[in-house]
């Protein structure tokens, strides 16, 4: 883990009156994963949607890979290599498992086919593989789930940001989708920034954690630091965080 | 691939040689269907691949009627280059068009893209080089065979251009914004510049007709080329037929055609009535068209 | 001095405007539901009531519990066998419903003119203005004026005070929430587009006395409603008065600087250029 492949500074996000991020500074280091925690309402996701280029915040700068992404569109943030997925799961329902994540590929493949044969690969790795030529919208919340993921993965790229992946999937499910994102690494894709609400998932494999209340950044550290931080505890005022590994 | 050839050459083929055999009235029928045909295919590439339904793509045939009067009563241009120029123009006018209307979405792009064809016949009908409401007449300078092969080619090619949207990266590009533009997006598509090639597609496929439809009719007003009878018919007969499909604007323009014509010919008063209630009826009991209904039946029974 | 006339013209047209642009806004707040054939409801009861004024020189004010009523029935009618019943979608849920208003309006349009015929109609009683300060008040248009105003403000006691009403309000913020306290929300859905049909109707009466109609003119209706909608922010009953204001002097303004022809277009130019700078005609705002 080295230098930081994204970084965030001091960015500021208002909607009318409420102030979602309130100044927010942290970095992705290469190679991590990260996982950004926090009580709900925290800023995360609105983070996600910067760092992504839907939302372009009042203040502030995100530098990816050295350049500066923000006012970009979300087209060309994608093209340098930052995937994202989304925490209610929106996968495009009336195409197939495969062109689903052939969307993504077509900024890399040649060709329409050349694009859906590397998406079968990714289909089949997200373990999908029977489903390939499924309707989307006939999957299972958990099916979709890793949909998700594999649409991302298709556009292979250096960055990751997964968005509570974990939710609303059973605890083996868990498990096997935590071993999933620690295996990223098998695929290039090393550095991955999870928002995350299940703790002894979050302490389990993330190198670094970030955690984030009321729009601002409150902690850092790894997972042990993060732990034991009575500012942390006290943000979640002291719930699942005390469950330990 | 090689299927559709072997059904297609022959059948193209036919219309083809129809001029030779049928006599005026059948031929008119058969341009009308070929025309018919043609908007629906026109339309069913920004309604139905991108998603953006249009209540106003008319705006589109309508300028390319008038630039292609235009152009032959001030320019003499032979009736193909005029017809040709037509489509180019409307399609040229698409572009900064589009790039504006297509900020809006849903019931505001509908109902915009309404209001645009109306502008653009008010605006038209406002400029005495048009001759305005009493409408510009043609030279003489071509025929209705002519014109027939003009709008065979126009909507056969739509129908290849359809054939390879279904199939390219491009056409998934447009299904993928059309499902969830925003995350269509952050997966690397430049929405705009798509939703615009769509959108200039979907007009000079129009454009292009109505350089022809102007040559049809040896003259041309706003109510005729702006009609939204006409506007209206391309709907029915895309969502009949089946939106977003390949097939389904062929097989909804053929058949609305027959019934269309049947009824302006008998019923001329309540004719917008019977339409308006077909469409409603079309939508409660088969939402999805004729050729998904179809081909959804023969997946099962495979 | 012509300004002022203006302002005048533009006001007492704006309120007219507005008693329509609640039907619109009912049935938008509560069901998301473009209603296409809006303007539709609103021409056919103004030829109705030109129609049997013809005949019988009955005023047209008599006849709103009648349009009224009818408006309702068929909305109700409307809404439960057909926009209920739409069973999957085109291409989305909106692009179906749009599609529906959209045929419903050329049908309503078609039996308009099938019978009553395409001529240019309108009540012409109270053809006389008050004179005040120079200014000229037509007795028709503040006839219009104020009976939508009361209209007004009887739809807006209904929706505050009954329980209807309540139920009403309760589904367009929460659906949810509506249903967690025990509304049905499919009655309610069919009573809001009745009563949004039923406003339509009654407020064609009204324009009855003010325009020439004829069948074919309802997508003007439409329009301005919508344009009405969007500016005073969708969903909001002030803002759609403020905005039947902002229109009415708008079209009052355009028809007498732009010329005839050209002011055709004006609505609908108005609605795009509305729909453009609001931010509920946009797409996904980058910017917070």
């Amino acid at each position: 883990m080295s230098e930081p492949i994204l970084s965030v500074t001091n960015v500021r996000v208002a909607f009318g009156g409420v102030q979602a991020l309130a100044g927010v500074s942290l970095e992705i280091r290469e190679g991590e994963i990260l996982s950004l925690i926090g009580p709900n309402g925290a800023g995360k996701t609105t983070l996600f949607n910067v760092i992504s280029g839907v939302l372009r915040p009042q203040h502030g700068d995100v530098r990816f890979l050295g350049r500066s992404i923000i006012g970009r569109p979300p087209h060309e943030i994608a093209r340098l290599g930052i995937g994202r997925t989304y925490q209610i799961v929106r996968p495009f329902g009336s195409l197939s498992v495969v062109d689903n994540v052939a969307v993504g590929g077509l900024i890399h493949a040649r060709s329409i086919a050349a694009a859906r044969a590397a998406a079968r690969e990714i289909v089949e790795f997200v373990g999908l593989g029977p489903f390939a030529d499924r309707i989307a919208a006939t999957l299972t919340l958990t099916q979709r789930k890793r949909l998700e993921v594999a649409r991302a993965l298709a556009l292979r790229p250096r960055l990751l940001l997964l968005d509570e992946v974990m939710a609303g999937l059973t605890p083996s499910e868990m498990d096997t989708m935590a071993d999933f994102v620690v295996r990223l690494g098998e695929r290039g894709i090393g550095t991955v920034c999870g928002i995350e609400h299940v703790m002894r998932l979050v302490m389990r494999i993330s190198h670094r954690i970030v955690v984030l209340d009321a729009g601002r950044c409150i902690a850092e550290g790894d997972p042990k630091a993060i732990q034991s931080d009575p500012r942390v505890i006290e943000a979640y005022l002291g719930a699942p965080l005390i469950e330990t590994i | 691939m090689r299927r559709i050839l072997i059904i297609a050459i022959p059948i193209v083929a036919l219309l083809a040689v129809a001029p030779n055999r049928l006599n005026g009235y059948y031929l008119n029928l058969l341009y009308i269907t070929v025309l018919y045909v043609g908007l629906a295919y026109g339309w069913n590439i920004i309604s139905g691949y991108a998603g953006y339904f249009s209540f106003g793509q008319i705006a589109f045939f309508g300028i390319g009627a008038y630039a292609t009067g235009l152009i032959v009563v001030n320019l003499q241009w032979h009736w193909i280059l005029a017809a040709l120029a037509g489509g180019l123009i409307a399609c040229a006018l698409s572009v900064p068009m589009g790039y504006v209307m297509l900020r809006l979405r849903g019931p505001f792009f509908a109902m915009g893209m309404f209001g645009l064809a109306q502008t653009s016949r008010v605006v038209i009908t406002a400029i005495p080089a048009t001759g305005g409401g009493s409408g510009l007449f043609l030279p003489p300078g071509s025929d209705l065979r002519s014109i027939y092969y003009w709008t065979l080619a126009v909507t056969l090619g739509a129908i290849a251009l359809t054939m390879w949207i279904d199939r390219s990266a491009f056409g998934l590009r447009l299904q993928a914004l059309r499902e969830d533009e925003q995350v269509a997006g952050t997966l690397g598509i430049d929405v705009t510049l798509e939703k615009i090639y769509a959108f200039a597609l979907s007009a000079l496929i129009p454009g292009l007709l109505g350089g022809g439809y102007i040559w049809f009719l040896t003259y041309i007003e706003p109510d005729a080329a702006f009609s939204p009878r006409l506007d209206l018919q391309s709907v029915v007969m895309a969502i009949l037929g089946g939106v977003g499909t390949v097939w389904g604007p062929l097989v909804g323009g053929v058949l609305m055609t027959q019934i269309a014509e049947a009824l302006w010919a008998r019923f001329p008063q309540i004719y917008l009535m019977i339409f308006g209630g077909l469409l409603v009826a079309l939508l409660i009991v088969l939402p999805r068209g004729i050729v998904p209904a179809l081909t959804s039946r023969i997946r099962r029974s495979v | 001095m012509v300004i002022a006339q203006l302002v005048v013209n533009g006001v007492l047209l704006g309120g007219v405007l507005a008693l329509s642009a609640l039907g619109f806004n009912i049935i938008f707040g509560v069901m998301r539901v473009v209603n296409l054939a809006h303007g539709d409801f609103v021409v056919l009861s103004a030829v109705f009531c030109a129609v049997v004024f013809a005949q019988t020189n009955l005023n047209p004010l008599i006849l709103l519990p009648l349009t009224g009523g009818a408006g309702f029935v068929l909305g109700a009618l409307v809404h439960r066998y057909l926009l209920h019943r739409l069973p999957g979608e085109i291409a989305s849920a909106e692009a179906s419903s749009l599609t529906l208003t959209f045929g419903l309006s050329f049908l309503l349009a078609g039996a308009g003119l099938a019978l009553f015929g395409g001529n240019y109609r309108s009540v012409p009683f109270l053809t006389g203005a008050y004179q005040l300060d120079g200014l000229s008040f037509p007795q028709a248009r503040l006839l219009a004026f104020v009976a939508a105003l009361a209209l007004a403000v009887v739809l807006g006691l209904f929706l505050r005070f009954t329980a209807i009403g309540r139920a009403i309000r309760a589904t367009s913020q929460n659906v949810e929430g509506a249903l967690a306290c025990g509304i049905d929300t499919d009655r309610v859905r069919t009573i809001s587009f009745a009563l949004g049909t039923a406003v339509a109707t009654a407020s064609g009466t009204l324009m009855s006395f003010i325009y020439n109609l004829n069948p074919q003119m309802g997508v003007l209706f439409t329009i301005n409603a919508f344009a009405i909608v969007v500016i005073g922010g969708l969903g909001s009953y002030t803002g759609a008065v403020v905005g039947a204001i902002i229109l009415g002097l708008a079209q009052s303004f355009s028809s007498y600087f732009a010329g005839a022809t050209l002011s055709e277009a004006a609505p609908y130019i108005l609605f795009i250029l509305i729909s453009l700078l609001l931010p509920s005609g946009l797409l996904g705002r980058r910017t917070a």
